[in-house]
């Protein structure tokens, strides 16, 4: 009852700022297409590196074409999510530590976690997670066994969990601001990192697995929805990549709140 | 021209301190080039089938070290700069002073050299160490060579910031737009991918196209995938460029800057 009663009013103040997101999105229409073709042009560019990285190769570390584009596609559904409804939060907030204006957040009476969190978003990105979902589309209809509904349901479940890393991994970065203050561009180095998940996580040796380790649960979370959709994924694979996803939110949950305590705010 | 001449190595040792001032800042900017690091380790898997294009794991290893070492060394952020200064109006100050505001952004540029250098050594020495037949063409020719063709690669793309830079004077913020000239030099420069092993339409496309002329040719050099005897027609294909962006992006600036109307102009 007493957790009912906190979740409702936060769901109302996220659902009411996405409302005012979508129609200020709309409000431009000519601007929103356009600006939703060049973002399909943009998710259908992401095919080409893998093309042409299969160009002359039947399989790489055990992977076809086709199946690596399943890794790509998931990427570029997580990747949408990110720059939609991560990117411009945790960006903003670091904005609000330095300015001090992270106190209007702090003073109402919801989670701060999830009101900073989710409270901005930019509906134009999301057309890129559309384009992702294409690619995926495309490239399992051309797999040799067309994933049945099972396959289909634990590969969505399983990119919700990347998303929930991706969003952990996040809020870690962007917590180390209360005590940096100028991190901006420490998310900018996670983004290009995060490259790497593009990539079907067996392409890479164990030495790169060290030097990408931000990157190698995320490499799980696109990897393991591919293999879920190939048909050939194991339960405990399934089973851990949901462990580090727990983990992962647990941490960047204790390392804000911690982190929280840091704040100098701007009038106390 | 001369001013200019007197000037610069002020100039290099104001842009040096300002590169002190703000290293950890820079630093993590440098960084974030490190999608070649990425693709080391897809190729190298790749390698394992045979040689791309010609290159064993070595060559593999050989021909990105040399593209994280070209994309550092011809690097530049003018693009993201002077988007800023014209939107604000900060270009007014730059205006007034006797002293061209690109030749100070140069100055800027290669400033940072030094700390690109820093930062890219822990970067490239663990790859030695785990590659350690990696090659890359050290003797004088080779070196004097790569030398041209750096310095006309950073050439190139210091001439091709300005173009789209000076678009802002009309678009009041060209960035976009560079992210789409940005997205495709990334897949045909030989940045991501060595353009021998892309398939043969992309080959002729990246052959004609200017991308290579920052990324690719002096890396081909560096990697010692090029002889002496045709290094002097790769450097022409570069100087053809450079001389093509510098009038285009020239021209575009002197327009630009005529029309400009940011705060005090």
């Amino acid at each position: 009852m007493s957790d009912a009663r906190r979740v409702r009013p936060i769901l109302r103040a996220l659902g009411a700022s996405w409302r005012a997101a979508w129609m200020t999105a709309l409000a431009y229409r000519a601007n929103f297409l356009a600006d939703a073709v060049v973002t399909l042009f943009a998710a259908g560019a992401t095919v080409l590196p893998v093309l042409f990285v299969f160009h002359g190769q039947e399989t790489i570390a055990g992977w076809t074409a086709s199946e690596a584009l399943l890794v790509t596609g998931a990427f570029v559904v997580l990747q949408g999510l990110v720059e939609a409804a991560v990117e411009p939060n945790l960006r903003g907030l670091v904005d609000d530590i330095r300015f001090g204006t992270l106190d209007y957040v702090l003073l109402r009476p919801v989670d701060p976690q999830l009101l900073v969190s989710f409270r901005r978003l930019v509906p134009q990105r999301l057309v890129y997670s559309v384009g992702g979902f294409v690619i995926l589309g495309v490239a399992a209809s051309r797999l040799p066994e067309p994933p049945g509904l099972w396959a289909i349901s634990a590969a969505l479940t399983l990119l919700g969990v990347g998303a929930a890393v991706m969003y952990a991994l996040w809020l870690l970065v962007v917590s180390t601001a209360f005590w940096f203050v100028r991190v901006d561009n420490l998310s900018y180095l996670l983004t290009s990192a995060m490259d790497a998940a593009r990539w079907p996580i067996d392409v890479f040796r164990p030495v790169f697995r060290v030097l990408f380790s931000v990157v190698v649960p995320l490499g799980l979370m696109t990897t393991t929805p591919a293999l879920a959709l190939r048909g050939v994924l194991e339960p405990t694979s399934a089973l851990s990549g949901l462990g580090v996803a727990v983990v992962f939110c647990a941490v960047s949950r204790a390392v804000w709140v911690r982190a929280l305590r840091h704040y100098s705010s701007a009038s106390s | 021209m001369l001013r200019a001449l007197r000037a610069y190595p002020a100039l290099l040792r104001i842009g040096f301190a300002a590169v002190v001032a703000y290293r950890a800042e820079l630093v993590v900017w440098i960084l974030t080039a490190s999608m070649p690091l990425i693709m080391l380790g897809v190729f190298d898997r790749v390698a394992d089938a045979g040689p791309v294009a010609g290159l064993d794991h070595a060559g593999v290893a050989g021909y990105f070290v040399a593209v994280l070492i070209v994309r550092q060394l011809a690097s530049t952020w003018l693009v993201w700069e002077l988007n800023q200064q014209i939107r604000t109006g900060a270009l007014s100050a730059a205006l007034l002073r006797p002293l061209h505001p690109l030749v100070w952004h140069s100055a800027e540029t290669l400033a940072t050299v030094p700390l690109r250098v820093v930062v890219l050594a822990p970067l490239l020495l663990p790859i030695w160490l785990w590659r350690p037949e990696l090659q890359l063409a050290l003797d004088p020719a080779s070196l004097l060579v790569f030398t041209a063709s750096v310095v006309l690669a950073w050439g190139v793309n210091f001439a091709v910031h300005t173009a789209f830079a000076s678009l802002a004077f009309w678009l009041g913020q060209s960035m976009g737009l560079f992210q789409v000239w940005f997205g495709v030099w990334v897949l045909f420069s030989g940045y991501a991918i060595p353009l021998g092993a892309m398939p043969e339409w992309a080959q002729l496309f990246a052959e004609w196209a200017p991308f290579r002329a920052i990324i690719g040719i002096p890396a081909d050099v560096l990697s010692g995938r090029v002889t002496l005897a045709h290094a002097p027609q790769l450097l022409a294909v570069q100087a053809l460029w450079l001389c093509a962006f510098a009038a285009l992006g020239g021209a575009l600036w002197r327009r630009g800057v005529r029309r400009y109307e940011g705060q005090g102009a």
